[in-house]
């Protein structure tokens, strides 16, 4: 798994690719969005469309990110989920928890 | 059977063809089982999407038997067996581990437990394929057992898998 980030005036634009999975995936994924909350990030973009599956640990860790997020009064939203990780989504119910863009310019306003 | 690193790999039989993988319990090797369970439903002709779902729930089974069955003891070994019958795509997890309660799950679409950062593992398994069971083996750990339905539409030539059979021995 691959996390770059790339900023757009006070958002932070988080272009994930790989799987995101138990011992390798959850833990850069954990540390990317530490990194930018340690830093100040206040709207952070995770950019979903390079992500091929999840598995629970994943999700999990895509959960506790969310979670981070908000207790340090950060925003944390979602951009192009593929299928495979969109189904998931659907099946968790985190869809409805996550707010989902498809495209990035109005993602980026919408913070 | 060959033996490197506390991964062994066997495949027999022309009846029910199998292979078994048994390997310590180390995390390093999830992606290993996942990518031979999704090789093998490939080859039992399952199209990629349904076999992309049988390595997820193979992985979680996995993952399950090395976390709660076998507690983290890197010791310990974790078997995992594929079987292909006719109708029928079969995978077998076995732990050594003193046994845990599979029953005692929680629901992760609750409400309360949306914000779970664990716990879907087994609600995993039990989407992506048709059937989970739990046994427990007295004295010798826990056996989950991951079944799927083999559709006749899957156009599969009747001379089963050719990676098992490449395998044999």
């Amino acid at each position: 798994m691959k996390a770059t980030a790339r900023h757009h005036g006070k958002v932070t634009v988080v272009d994930v690719s790989g799987k995101i999975t138990i011992g390798d995936g959850d833990i850069k994924l954990r540390e990317a969005v530490n990194g930018l909350l340690d830093e100040g990030r206040k709207s952070i973009l995770l950019n979903m469309s390079g992500v091929s599956y999840m598995d629970s640990a994943g999700i999990g860790e895509l959960v506790a990110c969310y979670k981070r997020a908000t207790e340090k009064g950060a925003t944390l939203k979602l951009l192009n989920p593929t299928g495979k990780v969109q189904d998931l989504l659907v099946l968790t119910k985190l869809q409805e928890i996550f707010e989902i863009f498809r495209d990035e310019r109005e993602a980026l306003t919408s913070f | 059977m060959d033996s490197i690193n506390g991964f062994e790999a066997e495949a027999h039989g022309t009846v029910g063809r199998k292979v078994k993988l048994k390997l310590l319990s180390r995390i390093a090797y999830v992606d290993l089982v996942h990518e031979v369970a999704e090789a093998l439903a490939r080859d039992a002709r399952f199209p990629k999407p349904e076999a992309l779902n049988i390595g997820l729930a193979v992985r979680e089974a996995f993952i399950n038997a090395i976390k709660h069955g076998n507690r983290m003891d890197a010791a310990k070994r974790v078997e995992v067996e594929f079987q292909e019958t006719a109708d029928r795509f079969l995978v077998r997890i076995r732990d050594e581990g003193p046994g845990f309660d599979w029953n005692q799950t929680i629901d992760p679409l609750n409400a309360e437990n949306i914000f779970r950062t664990s716990g879907r593992g087994i609600f995993f398994m039990k989407h992506f394929v048709d059937r989970v069971d739990f046994r427990r083996r007295r004295g010798r750990g826990t056996e989950v057992l991951l079944e799927k339905r083999i559709e006749p539409s899957a156009g599969r030539a009747g001379g089963g898998s050719q990676a098992m059979k490449r395998r044999r021995g």
